[in-house]
């Protein structure tokens, strides 16, 4: 055995750098003494924005490294255009989630510099997630991801609602994280190796009944991350129990990490399981659907509606991945990034709902919001149109390509599902936009609305209004991560 | 029987992911042997990776044996501090009560 | 071979055993020493399997640490133990026949694991080499193909670092510390004053 010779760097730098910049920044935070309290909260913001900046560099070096398809460190990390795409989409979430925050953070006395170090480091986490091509980048990807979120979970330590979600996510998805290392342990058990390339070519033949298994196993975690239905759980509880902010990072960034890792895996090693899985995904997806439908229906707090309409949307999107052909995947991506703008931009409209100084969190507070806020108004039932999937908004044609993909692989009962599930969930969002125009205004939310949500506000109402006259970009580069994926 | 081979490994290691998931499910209410039955699973998993690591003369298996080892040290820290917090606020450590976020 | 089936069937029963008590004794005490037994009891497995370097790591790291641990939040808790244990037996009889049925599919799979041999052979990308401890064999490994996921790792430790102090780390008024640099800064004239006194008279 002698010294391996050095590592390709290169396909890793955009992740080296943000680790490097996320540690520094721990250190300028450090090294700063706080004394005063003022003090903490200017470390903070200074923290906070800095850590907007790196992501932002990390996006543009992810654009700057990506050419072809290289794998590197002995082939456990992989860079390619399917990996592009998901950084560049979980980064970007990640910063505007970071954006979105500062306000909070600060009303509620949590503004501490460590909440962005740790997005940060969920978001090197992501990033490992997306290109890890094999079972143990995998894991230790996720587990980074995973670590960093249960400790946002639970930042507003000294609110029980908080530090309960914090244990229930924790608890679940260490299950989680269980099942997928059982799983794991089977594959590599019965493929011998951890490698997906490897794993590819060891099943091609007839599939190994403790390979489907562990597959089994792996599906059930990573559903478990996405929160697909029978997986769903947790979802509604953390959602409302972590601070606001936080729930809109939950419900962008990690999921659309573990999107892509679920795509890499099941496209990937599993590629010749195709069969099996599907049938996995066939079934999480018609039971996110509908219980993302139905179960929302009766919710009175906006935080756990958006729980149920998030499980709905991820069941919408794994009718792309059940179909299984490459326009299903390009649906799936081209979803995927209209639903993380659309829930951006709802959570920044969640995020200006204050009366005197104070969070509320219930349906009927927004009632006469036209009155008080025309234009805020305007924008929250701007993205509950385009949630509910009514046309020309950006979200009816991320419906629209997932159901045609799954007419062309003739899913015929998946896509009648889907149409019939989104006329139910059209009517709770609807109503929402009911409750805003036409209940009467009873006690008017704060006036003054931040900037930094105005920004975020003003920005995905306009891409999502006018994504019908500029699709291409997004087409076209769900269109290349496609191909790479899938080689070729 | 007096042939010990990978098979009896991972019997051991199936026993002992079943007996964390059952107990997961078992202690509803106390988190900390939830946590516990959490360690076994990952001990679980260890077994069967260097089973299958020794059995297939490969150190693959153990490598990540390793990592799973570290990762789960440092879950543990984690959830016991989450713990710790959770208790502060609520004078107790029953997973019930968390079901105060239903609604 | 005798010793070795002795040993296994010795090492694996009582890990089972642990495993039992650990989810099912009354008191959390009792499980965290019975949670000990069974890594003790595993690592014993990991010897008798070839794996020594992850056995006494597996001592080290868990018996060392993480029960360690477990046994201080327990005892720094003020816990009602009665109270936690209600409705444990609710659940008990679904619980056994799921899990039974899982152990015995699980069982079901791993049987047919005598065909792979060849093919995991083919595949083995670090094969165990000859003439090298097993300790020495991992290192090699570890430094230097997986030193990404080395790294990784550290940023894991890292981030569990970080988390376990913003949640439970509080600074605390009024308390007194030692300031080292202020210690070193001080200079003669803060601390001593020469003062002439006149014979007769006080200060």
């Amino acid at each position: 055995m002698s010294p391996a010779s050095l590592p390709n760097f290169v396909p890793a730098v955009p992740e080296i750098f943000l680790a490097a910049a996320a540690m520094a920044l721990l250190m300028l935070g450090v090294l700063q003494r706080a004394v005063a309290v003022g003090e903490q909260v200017r470390i903070s913001r200074v923290v906070t924005w800095m850590s907007v900046l790196a992501l932002l560099l990390a996006i543009l070096l992810a654009s700057a490294v990506t050419g072809t398809r290289i794998a590197t460190f002995g082939g456990m990390f992989v860079n390619d255009g399917f990996a592009l795409f998901f950084k560049v989409l979980a980064l970007l979430a990640t910063a505007l989630s970071l954006v979105i925050s500062m306000g909070y953070l600060e009303r509620h006395d949590i503004a501490r510099f460590e909440y962005a170090v740790l997005y940060l480091f969920a978001a090197v986490g992501m990033m490992m997630m997306v290109s890890a091509n094999d079972l143990i980048s995998l894991y230790v990807g996720l587990e980074l991801q995973s670590l960093a979120l249960y400790v946002v979970a639970a930042f507003q330590r000294d609110d029980s609602r908080s530090t309960e979600a914090g244990l229930k996510y924790f608890v679940l998805s260490a299950l989680a994280s269980g099942f997928i290392l059982y799983g794991s342990s089977l594959v590599y058990g019965f493929t011998g190796t951890t490698n997906f390339d490897v794993i590819a070519r060891a099943l091609d033949g007839t599939p190994v009944l403790g390979v489907v298994f562990g597959l089994v196993f792996v599906l059930a975690g990573l559903a478990f991350k996405v929160s697909a239905a029978p997986f769903h759980m947790w979802t509604p509880d953390v959602y409302e129990g972590a601070p606001t902010p936080v729930t809109a990072f939950f419900s962008v960034a990690p999921k659309i990490a573990a999107l892509g890792l679920l795509l890499r895996v099941v496209t990937g090693p599993f590629g010749d399981l195709v069969q099996q899985w599907q049938q996995v995904i066939w079934i999480a997806s018609v039971l996110s659907m509908v219980i993302g439908a139905f179960a929302a229906i009766s919710q009175r707090n906006i935080k756990r509606l958006m729980a149920y309409s998030s499980i709905g949307h991820i069941g919408y999107a794994l009718i792309g991945l059940a179909a299984g052909s490459r326009d299903g995947l390009e649906s799936v991506l081209i979803y995927m990034a209209i639903y993380i703008t659309m829930n951006l931009g709802t959570f920044a409209a969640i995020l200006c709902m204050r009366r005197s100084d104070r969070m509320v969190e219930g349906i009927d507070d927004l009632a006469g919001l036209s009155k008080s806020h025309p234009v805020l108004a305007a924008a929250f039932a701007l993205m509950m149109f385009s949630m509910a999937g009514i046309p020309p908004l950006a979200g009816f044609f991320g419906k629209l390509y997932v159901f045609k993909a799954a007419i062309t692989a003739e899913f015929y009962g998946l896509a009648v599902i889907g149409v019939l599930t989104s006329v139910v969930a059209a009517f709770y969002y609807l109503r929402i936009v009911k409750v805003i125009y036409f209940d009467n205004l009873t006690d008017a939310l704060d006036r003054a609305v931040p900037k930094n949500l105005t920004f975020v506000l003003l920005g995905t109402s306009a891409a999502i209004l006018l994504f019908f006259l500029w699709p291409d970009p997004l087409l076209a580069s769900s269109q290349s991560a496609v191909a790479s994926l899938l080689g070729g | 029987m007096t042939e010990i081979g990978l098979g009896h490994y991972v019997t051991v290691g199936a026993i002992l992911f079943v007996l964390g998931v059952f107990g997961i499910f078992l202690n509803r209410k106390n988190v900390i042997t939830i946590l516990m039955a959490i360690e076994l699973i990952l001990l679980a998993v260890n077994v069967n990776l260097v089973a299958f690591s020794t059995a297939m003369s490969d150190l693959v298996g153990q490598v990540f044996a390793m990592f799973v080892l570290t990762v789960a040290a440092a879950e543990v820290a984690i959830g016991l501090a989450i713990l710790v917090v959770f208790f502060r606020n609520r004078a107790t450590i029953a997973v019930e009560d968390i079901s105060s976020l239903k609604g | 071979m005798i010793i070795e089936a002795v040993t296994f069937y010795i090492l694996a029963t009582v890990a089972v055993f642990a495993g039992v008590m650990v989810v099912a004794s009354r008191n959390p005490v009792h499980s965290v020493l019975f949670l000990v037994l069974a890594f003790i009891n595993v690592a014993g497995l990991f010897i008798l399997m070839g794996a020594e370097f992850l056995g006494l790591i597996l001592v080290v790291v868990y018996v060392g640490a993480v029960a360690v641990l477990f046994m201080f939040v327990i005892m720094m808790l003020n816990l009602d133990f009665r109270e936690l244990r209600r409705g444990f037996l609710k659940y008990a009889p679904l619980g056994a026949a799921v899990g039974i049925v899982l152990l015995a599919e699980i069982l079901i799979v791993l049987g047919g694991w005598s065909i792979a041999p060849e093919g995991g052979q083919r595949f083995a990308a670090a094969p165990i080499p000859d003439g090298l401890t097993n300790t020495d064999a991992l290192g090699r490994l570890l430094y230097t193909d997986y030193i990404y996921l080395f790294q990784a790792a550290g940023l894991i430790l890292l981030v569990a670092m970080i988390g376990a102090i913003v949640l439970t780390h509080r600074s605390r008024e009024g308390v007194r510390r030692q300031r080292i640099s202020d210690q070193l800064r001080v200079r003669k004239e803060e601390r001593v004053e020469v003062r002439k006194v006149p014979t007769g008279r006080g200060i």
